[in-house]
C-alpha cells in the first residue's frame, strides 16, 4: 500500500472526468468536459501532465487505441480509473461533503446576497 | 476537400524539441483539436506549453543529476591541470617509438581516456551513492554513460576550444581570464577559464547520466479494445518490426566485419608494407613490390573478416546473409587500396585522403551491391496490398521521414578541408572516406531485381579486376613519392643531429617548459652552471670601466632570460628555475596569455656611458616558426645613485623577416646594431636589458633565440 496523499483540485476533476466519459476518456474528450465545466480553456500539456500524475500514483491505467486518420496516424491513449482511484474519489467527496455541511450559509455570504 | 495542417514548425517542434519519450497521443490529441476547429495559434500555444512542461518535468526528475554531475564538475579545473602536468612529463619520443604511425591513433585515445576518466570515476561514486541511498537507477543506462561520456565530451571539449580560440582575443574578460594556481583554488575557482574547462566535462556528465534515471511510469502499449482486424494488423506490423530489427542486427554485423576488414588490412600493411631501401632499379621490381603489398592488404583483410565470421558470437556462422567468399571478393576492392594509403599517410602526403576516397566508395558500393536484397526486409502484407485502405492512410498521413546524409557529407567535406589545409591528413582522409562511404551507401541501387549468386560473383570478380590495374599504379607511385621524402627527411635529420651536436652538449637534455594551468607561473633560465664556470666573462677592472679609444671591447652575454605573462612583468616568487639557453628549451603558454621573453645582462662595473658610440649585438637564432621578430634594447644605468633606464629602439632580426626565412638545420648568427645617443642621461651603464618582440605566432610560443655577446664600440 503507498502512502496516503490528497488529491488536488485539477486531479480530482481529471478523476470526475474520466469517471464520467467512461469508455471515451481520452485526451480529446477530457479537455473539452474540463473546459465545458471550468469554462475556460485547459492547456492538453498540463492534462497529460497530471494524468501521468495520477497513473505513477495508481489512481488510473492507460491503454492505447487504434489510431485514425483525423489524428494523423497517431494513436489515442484511452484512460480508466482503477479501484484505488474509486475509492480515493469517494473518500474525497466525504471529506468535502462533510466540511462544506459543517460551514452555516451565512458564513459564506450567501444570505447577505439574496 | 482537403485537411487542415497544423503549422510544420509548430508539428516539428513538438515532435523533435519535446524531452523525455515522444507522446503519440498528446501529439494526437492536439491534431483533433485542431481539425476541430482551433486556431494556428492555439495549436502554437499548446505545442509551446507542453514542450515547456516535458522539459520541466524532465529537469524536476533529473535533478538529482544535474546537481551531482554540476558539483563533481567543480573539480574539472584541478583535473585538466593534473593531467596536463603529466602530458607535459611524458617522454613523447619514446612513446612515438614504441607504437610508431599508431601514435596518431594512441595519442587521441590517450587524451579521451585522461580525460574522460575523471567522468568514469564520477559515474562510480554516484552508482555507488544510489546503492547506498537505495534508491532505483537503470542498469542499462548506467552501462551506457561509460562511452556515452567519452563520446560526447570529445565534441563538446573541441566545441568549446574552438570557441576559446575565437573569442580569446576579442572578449577582453576571456583574455585577462586565469585559472588559481593551487588544486583547492582551482576547484573555488569561478572565473570564466575555470567554467570553460568545466563545461564540456559536465555537458558529457549530465547527458550520459540522463538516461540513468528510470521512467516515472508504466506505460500499457496493449489495445484496450479487442477488435479482431486491428490485432491480426498489430501481429503484422510486430513481425515486420521484428524482421527490421533482425536486419538491422545484420546490418550492424556486417558493417563491423566491413570495419574489421579494413583495421586488419591496415595492420598488415603497418607491419609487412615497408618502404625499400632505395628507389627500384627497374620498373619490374616496383610493380612487383606494389603487388605484392596489394596482396598483403586483401589476404589480411580477408583474414581479419573471416575470424570474426566464422567467431562463436557471430551471427553469421549459421545463417550467413551471403557466402563468405563473395563477401570477401567485394570487399577486397577496397582493401587494395589500403597499401597505398598507409605508405602515403607515412609519407605525409595529401594522396592519403584522395586514396581513402576511392577505397572507401569502392568498398561501400560494392557491398551495398552486393547485399541489397538480403538486408532490406520484405514488406508487410498491409502495406504491400495495392488497393487497401492502410495504403492510403499511408500515403495522406506520413510525411517523408527527414534525411541528414546531406548535411553530414557537406560537414565531412568542410572539416576535411580545413584539415587538409593544415596537413591533418588522417583526420581528412577519415572524414572524405565517412562522406564516400554516405553517399556511395545512399546513392547505390543495384540493377537486378533479386539477388543472383553466380551473377554477384562475376560482378565482384569483375570490379576487382578493374580496380587491380590502377591500385597497382597507384601503390607505385606512393612507393616512389615515400622513399624519395624518406631520402630528404634523413638528410634533414642528420645535418640538424650533426649542427646540434656540435653547438650544444646539453641538446640531449631538451626540456619542454609550459605556462598556464599544469605549468609555470613564470620562468628564470639561467646559464647552464659549468659554462658559467669555464666561460670568464670580461674582467672589468675597477668599479666604472672606460673604454679604450680606439677598439671595441666584447662582453659575452652570461646574463638570464625571464619569460612572465602579462599582466606580471617580473618573475614571480614561485617561478621555475631551470639552465639552459632559449635555443635548447621549448617554452610556450599553456593558456591564452601570451609568453613575454626577455634578456638581461649585468655588468660587474659600470661603464661610461658617454663614451660609447654604438651596441652591436650578436644573436643565435634557430627558430623554425616563420614570423618576424624583432629585438628592442634597455639600458640601464644610475645617473648620480638615482636608478635610469634609456630605450634605444628595436631592430628586425632580418633572419625571420618575411622572404629572408629559411627552415634551419643549422643556427643563423646575425649582429643587430644600436647607436647610442651623445646626449645620454646617465653617466654610466650598469646592464642592459634585451626584449623579444615576436608576431603572433610566436606570442604563445617562445622563439628560439638567444644572445651571444655585446660589441662596445667607442664613439
Amino acid at each position: 500500500m503507498t502512502s496516503r496523499s490528497y488529491l488536488g483540485e485539477f486531479e480530482l476533476m481529471l478523476l470526475l472526468a474520466v469517471i464520467h466519459l467512461g469508455d471515451e476518456a481520452y485526451g480529446v474528450p477530457i479537455c473539452r468536459e474540463l473546459e465545458s465545466h471550468r469554462r475556460r480553456n485547459v492547456s492538453v500539456g498540463s492534462v497529460y501532465a497530471a494524468l501521468d500524475r495520477l497513473e505513477a500514483k495508481g489512481l488510473i491505467a492507460s491503454a492505447l487505441g487504434d489510431p485514425t486518420p483525423e489524428r494523423g496516424g497517431k494513436a489515442k491513449r484511452y484512460f480508466r480509473i482503477t479501484k484505488e482511484g474509486l475509492r480515493q474519489v469517494h473518500e474525497t467527496r466525504r471529506i468535502l461533503t462533510s466540511l462544506w455541511k459543517a460551514i452555516p450559509e451565512f458564513k459564506l455570504g450567501l444570505s447577505q446576497e439574496e | 476537400m482537403p485537411r487542415r495542417e497544423p503549422l510544420p514548425l509548430a508539428s516539428w517542434t513538438l515532435e523533435h524539441l519535446a524531452s523525455g519519450e515522444r507522446d503519440e497521443a498528446l501529439a494526437g490529441d492536439l491534431l483533433e483539436h485542431y481539425r476541430a476547429g482551433r486556431t494556428d495559434g492555439w495549436y502554437c500555444r499548446q505545442v509551446a506549453a507542453a514542450c515547456l512542461l516535458s522539459w520541466s518535468r524532465s529537469l524536476a526528475a533529473r535533478g538529482p543529476v544535474l546537481a551531482f554531475a554540476l558539483i563533481w564538475c567543480l573539480m574539472a579545473p584541478a583535473w585538466q591541470a593534473l593531467v596536463e602536468s603529466i602530458e607535459s612529463d611524458l617522454p613523447y619520443n619514446q612513446i612515438a617509438h614504441f607504437f610508431g604511425p599508431l601514435m596518431l591513433f594512441v595519442l587521441p585515445a590517450g587524451w579521451t581516456a585522461l580525460h574522460a576518466a575523471f567522468l568514469w570515476v564520477g559515474l562510480l561514486v554516484f552508482r555507488a551513492a544510489h546503492e547506498f541511498l537505495r534508491k532505483p537507477l537503470r542498469e542499462s543506462g548506467m552501462r551506457r554513460a561509460f562511452w556515452l561520456t567519452a563520446l560526447i565530451l570529445v565534441p563538446t571539449a573541441f566545441a568549446t576550444f574552438v570557441f576559446e580560440q575565437l573569442y580569446q582575443h576579442t572578449l577582453p574578460i576571456l583574455a585577462q581570464a586565469k585559472v588559481a594556481a593551487t588544486s583547492l583554488g582551482q576547484i573555488a575557482d569561478l572565473g570564466i577559464r575555470a567554467n570553460l574547462i568545466r563545461i564540456p566535462y559536465f555537458v558529457a556528465l549530465a547527458g550520459a547520466l540522463w538516461g540513468t534515471v528510470p521512467p516515472a511510469r508504466f506505460r500499457q502499449t496493449a489495445p484496450l479494445l479487442d477488435n479482431g482486424p486491428d490485432r491480426a494488423s498489430a501481429e503484422s506490423e510486430a513481425s515486420a518490426v521484428v524482421s527490421a530489427s533482425g536486419a538491422f542486427t545484420t546490418k550492424r554485423f556486417l558493417a563491423f566485419l566491413v570495419a574489421a576488414g579494413v583495421v586488419n588490412a591496415m595492420i598488415g600493411a603497418l607491419v609487412f608494407c615497408r618502404l625499400p631501401d632505395s628507389i627500384p632499379s627497374s620498373l619490374s621490381t616496383l610493380l612487383f613490390r606494389a603487388i605484392a603489398y596489394i596482396a598483403i592488404g586483401a589476404t589480411a583483410g580477408a583474414l581479419g573478416a573471416y575470424a570474426y565470421w566464422q567467431g562463436p558470437w557471430s551471427p553469421f556462422r549459421d545463417q550467413p546473409p551471403l557466402p563468405f567468399p563473395l563477401f570477401a571478393l567485394v570487399c577486397a576492392s577496397g582493401w587494395v587500396w589500403i597499401p597505398s594509403m598507409v605508405i602515403f599517410f607515412e609519407a605525409i602526403s595529401a594522396a592519403t585522403a584522395l586514396v581513402a576516397i576511392v577505397g572507401t566508395f569502392l568498398l561501400v558500393a560494392g557491398v551495398r551491391d552486393v547485399t541489397y536484397f538480403t538486408l532490406t526486409p520484405a514488406p508487410s502484407k498491409s502495406f504491400s496490398h495495392p488497393h487497401s485502405e492502410a495504403e492510403l492512410f499511408e500515403e495522406s498521413l506520413y510525411r517523408a521521414p527527414g534525411d541528414a546524409t546531406g548535411f553530414t557529407i557537406a560537414i565531412c567535406l568542410f572539416v576535411a578541408g580545413v584539415a587538409l589545409a593544415n596537413q591533418a591528413n588522417l583526420i581528412a582522409a577519415v572524414l572524405l572516406a565517412l562522406g564516400a562511404a554516405l553517399f556511395s551507401w545512399k546513392r547505390t541501387i543495384p540493377r537486378g531485381q533479386s539477388f543472383e549468386s553466380q551473377r554477384e560473383y562475376r560482378k565482384a570478380a569483375l570490379r576487382l579486376a578493374l580496380v587491380l590495374v590502377p591500385s597497382i599504379l597507384v601503390t607505385s607511385w606512393s612507393l616512389l613519392g615515400g622513399v624519395d621524402q624518406r631520402n630528404r627527411a634523413m638528410q634533414s635529420d642528420g645535418a640538424t643531429g650533426a649542427s646540434t651536436r656540435s653547438n650544444s652538449k646539453h641538446s640531449s637534455k631538451l626540456q619542454r617548459i609550459s605556462y598556464g594551468t599544469g605549468g609555470y607561473e613564470s620562468v628564470i633560465l639561467w646559464p647552464y652552471p659549468e659554462k658559467s664556470k669555464t666561460v670568464q666573462p670580461i674582467a672589468i677592472p675597477g668599479p666604472v670601466f672606460a673604454l679604450p679609444g680606439d677598439r671595441p671591447i666584447n662582453i659575452r652575454f652570461d646574463g638570464y632570460y625571464t619569460y612572465v605573462q602579462p599582466p606580471n612583468k617580473l618573475p614571480g616568487p614561485h617561478a621555475h628555475q631551470a639552465h639552459g639557453t632559449p635555443v635548447d628549451v621549448d617554452i610556450e603558454s599553456n593558456n591564452a596569455i601570451p609568453v613575454v621573453m626577455e634578456a638581461h645582462q649585468i655588468f660587474p662595473a659600470s661603464i661610461r656611458a658617454a663614451q660609447v658610440g654604438h651596441i652591436d649585438i650578436e644573436i643565435e637564432n634557430r627558430d623554425n616558426r616563420p614570423g618576424p621578430i624583432s629585438l628592442g634594447l634597455l639600458l640601464t644605468g644610475t645617473d648620480l645613485r638615482e636608478k635610469r633606464i634609456l630605450y634605444l629602439g628595436q631592430q628586425p632580426i632580418v633572419s625571420t623577416l618575411p622572404g629572408r626565412f629559411i627552415v634551419k638545420t643549422e643556427p643563423v648568427i646575425e649582429t643587430l646594431h644600436f647607436e647610442v645617443p651623445a646626449a645620454t642621461a646617465f653617466p654610466s651603464l650598469t646592464g642592459l636589458n634585451l626584449l623579444i618582440l615576436p608576431d603572433i605566432e610566436h606570442r604563445f610560443v617562445a622563439p628560439k633565440i638567444a644572445i651571444r655577446q655585446f660589441q662596445f664600440y667607442p664613439r
